[in-house]
């Protein structure tokens, strides 16, 4: 397209005119959309990248691995059970030994302390030395610890 | 002979289980029956004279696995599985029989 304004044909701007029809014959750089149309503009969600499990294949997936978890709480048990078994019996098997050896240190002590009974209470009518305090016959230890042994720091 | 401390006693106690049973037993029975001390004192003789036994013949057949495993026992505040490399090694050398 040329265009014909008034002064194009003044001799002043003989090179100016000459030049122009070089310019117009140049293709004009214009600011237009690529070849094809533009792509489509996104409104709107984008659909994801990675399609996520549904819900109930978390649900499926959390549940085997909390019941993997509890089949191991329960074999733990079980260990921790076993060693505790362990450990009973052997206490079990030593305490009549620990019985009999606090029960001789224990009467040790009560004969002298039977003995300082008597010779306090002997003047006391109907006293009966060692007797026990109870009616129901049972033995029970005594309620205070005098035995002479505790005083010395046995 | 070895004193009686508590690791000692944890060592040997199976050794102690099969051979005084009737001992223990016979104890407990009596205790069932009168807990008074005095009564139950020869049944406690027994047991003790028992485990004495039991602890001297350890001595004598294997020294020093026993001691071994005591020691182990010792360090360890009696906790039976951290000591099973020397158990095993007692066990082998004196059975219990159990």
């Amino acid at each position: 397209m040329s265009y014909n304004y008034g002064y194009n044909d003044n001799p002043l701007l003989e090179n100016f005119n000459k030049h122009a029809k070089d310019v117009q014959k140049m293709k004009y750089k214009q600011d237009l959309p690529p070849p094809g149309r533009f792509p489509a503009v996104q409104h709107g969600a984008k659909p994801p990248l990675v399609k996520a499990p549904s819900g109930a294949v978390l649900i499926a997936l959390s549940a085997a691995i909390m019941g993997l978890g509890m089949y191991k709480i329960g074999q733990g048990n079980h260990k921790r059970r076993e060693i505790k078994t362990e450990k009973h019996a052997a206490r079990q098997t030593l305490v009549p030994l620990l019985q009999a050896e606090e029960d001789m240190r224990f009467h040790m002590l009560n004969q002298e302390f039977l003995k300082l009974e008597a010779s306090v209470m002997k003047d006391v009518p109907g006293w009966e030395v060692g007797k026990n305090v109870y009616h129901s016959g049972k033995w029970y230890p005594p309620y205070w610890n005098d035995l002479p042994g505790y005083k010395k720091g046995l | 002979m070895s004193i009686p401390t508590s690791s000692v006693l944890m060592s040997a106690w199976t050794h102690i289980a099969t051979k005084c049973a009737e001992q223990n037993k016979e104890f407990m029975e009596c205790k069932k029956r009168d807990r008074d001390p005095a009564a139950c004192i020869p049944c406690g003789e027994k047991v003790i004279t028992c485990v004495s036994s039991v602890l001297k013949e350890l001595d004598q057949r294997c020294p020093e696995e026993f001691a071994a495993y005591s020691k182990c026992m010792h360090y360890y505040h009696n906790k039976f599985e951290e000591c099973r490399p020397e158990q095993t090694t007692f066990e082998k050398s004196c059975t219990s029989m159990f």
